[in-house]
């Protein structure tokens, strides 16, 4: 009998055990960064940035926008990076509230899982400013300042059709499938390429807006049908990797890519031609707003718009000079 | 060898056991979910919002009223000749922070061109120069929603059902409007019309003004 009871210890609790530790560590979980928040004393008061993915330039460009225009107001800010995992997310929060953080800049992991993150710093007294994804609540964060995804992407089906013409095969890839943005520019674009019977999609797939994804993803796609003319990528990490695996493929000048975001690699592929278009987003726009819309609340203003529209533009070899490290130049 | 059968049958119900409990702890807490890609959108969207049930109250209510805060169009091309950058403070509209800003505009306009995509409209009595095209192809973006001024994106938990206000006003802009003016517009005519103009680049935008009509009737 005792026999028994240890084999089942060892084949039955200890799977159980390691399976309770593994979702334990993920929880609790906290990046370096988080740890040195923890422990700062300038003296200062203390801004959070807690960002969706460090794992994309864009939204390292973000992250670093706003912690550098919180410096300069004042405050000691520090980076959180999520990795794009809500249980990360939470424990930031969890970790922001009782370190005596006075606003958080926040650009969440997803639309509605984050709503509680924000609703619990609100209950803390904490406000949340949100850059570039929205949380679909209006009486959470403090203010949402967020592209204008739909019509950025309704710019981009217009010009789809202009270059790829009303005839033709095309893929798109899809961000993440919790995100608003995803929808939103996926849903812009189809707007306009929809109405042109002869386009048609041969395939619609999510590479979570990751690069490495992207190539993955688009490499069976392309050999399943290699008479694709165009790829719509939901941003531009995966306009990148759709076109190194072209690029791969050797079909890079005959597949146009399309991507999203404004990153500084694509607009240098679209002013050398090898990238079709691009949405330009503004980062640092966004991300300074929301420091700037934090501090008035830290200074005792307390109106402010819930969402703020941030116009997206159309980036092409036509007007591509204009534009570079992430904005207008 | 019964001894050794017995334990082995035990070593197999043990084994059993675990895989079972495994299974269960998987079924509780499953390390990953296979979601349809639709299916997951369905769940981030707003099932509850009904855009035709929204848009059919702005379209009978809110959107005629608004036409009595249209700029006359003849006055905003002579303020936009002048200086477009007076003529932007005193009647453009913007959704948001950014260089895009939206025209309401009304007035009556006679028809010196037509195209597949356009109508071109001229207010000088003796002009045959477009200074106004009413865009009668596909009518896509938010000029209408946003251009009119409205609705508030603030008021919108979720943008998703913000952008189908967009494409449910847009849909009635091609049902409702376009085939009246299309089938009775000539070369000559006079068309009264109220609609949005969205100003991107003031180098192409601005002179002619391209308009969505949200109200157009030939005279």
């Amino acid at each position: 009998m005792t026999s028994f009871i240890q084999r089942f210890l060892r084949l039955a609790v200890l799977p159980l055990f390691v399976w309770v530790v593994a979702l334990f560590t993920v929880s609790c979980d906290k990046s370096p960064a988080a740890n040195e928040a923890s422990g700062t004393a300038s003296g200062k008061p203390k801004v959070a940035v807690i960002i969706s993915t460090l794992n994309n330039p864009w939204f390292v460009v973000l992250a670093n926008t706003a912690r550098d225009r919180a410096t300069e107001l004042g405050y000691e800010a520090t980076i959180f990076d999520s990795q794009n995992d809500p249980a990360k997310e939470a424990a930031h929060y969890e970790n922001t509230l009782s370190s005596g953080y006075k606003a958080v800049l926040f650009n969440p992991t997803d639309a509605d899982g984050s709503i509680a993150n924000v609703r619990k710093a609100k209950a803390a007294g904490v406000p949340v400013f949100c850059m570039d994804r929205e949380v679909n609540a209006t009486d959470a964060a403090t203010s949402q300042i967020l592209s204008d995804n739909y019509s950025g992407c309704v710019a981009l089906g217009q010009y789809f059709v202009k270059q790829v013409g009303e005839q033709g095969k095309y893929v798109e890839l899809l961000g993440l499938v919790g995100d608003n943005n995803t929808w939103n520019r996926s849903k812009g674009f189809h707007s306009v390429v929809d109405r042109y019977p002869g386009l048609k999609m041969v395939a619609q797939q999510s590479a979570d807006f990751d690069r490495a994804k992207a190539l993955e993803v688009l490499e069976p796609i392309m050999q399943a049908n290699p008479d694709i003319q165009a790829v719509f990528c939901g941003n531009d990490a995966m306009a990148m990797g759709a076109y190194q695996a072209l690029v791969s493929a050797g079909r890079a000048d005959k597949v146009k890519v399309f991507g999203f975001d404004g990153a500084d690699d694509v607009v240098k592929l679209i002013a050398e031609g090898k990238i079709a278009a691009t949405g330009m987003q503004f980062p640092k726009l966004m991300a300074r707003t929301a420091a700037e819309c934090a501090d008035k609340y830290l200074r005792g203003e307390r109106t402010f718009p819930q969402k703020t529209p941030v116009a997206v533009e159309l980036v092409t070899k036509d007007n591509v000079a204009k534009f570079g490290d992430y904005g207008r130049k | 060898m019964t001894r050794s059968r017995r334990t082995s049958r035990t070593s197999w119900y043990l084994r059993a056991g675990s895989l079972a409990a495994v299974a269960v702890l998987f079924w509780l807490v499953p390390p990953f979910r296979v979601v349809n890609l639709q299916a997951a959108h369905r769940q981030t969207f707003d099932a509850t919002f009904n855009p035709s049930a929204f848009v059919e109250k702005l379209w009978t209510e809110l959107l005629p009223k608004s036409v009595d805060r249209a700029t006359d169009a003849a006055s905003l091309l002579a303020a936009i000749q002048q200086s477009p950058t007076a003529a932007k403070t005193k009647h453009a509209r913007s959704a948001g922070l950014g260089d895009t800003y939206y025209y309401f505009v009304k007035g009556d306009g006679r028809v010196v061109a037509m195209t597949k995509d356009g109508i071109s409209l001229s207010f000088d009595p003796d002009g045959a120069t477009a200074q106004v095209i009413l865009e009668t192809g596909n009518i896509f973006g938010n000029s209408i929603r946003d251009g009119t001024g409205v609705l508030d994106v603030s008021d919108f938990p979720n943008s998703q059902d913000f952008n189908a206000i967009s494409s449910e006003i847009n849909r009635r802009i091609e049902e409702r409007v376009l085939p009246g003016l299309r089938g009775k517009a000539v070369v000559g005519a006079v068309v009264r019309f109220a609609g949005c103009a969205q100003i991107t680049d003031e180098k192409t935008d601005l002179n002619p003004l391209r308009v969505i009509p949200l109200t157009a009737e030939v005279r």
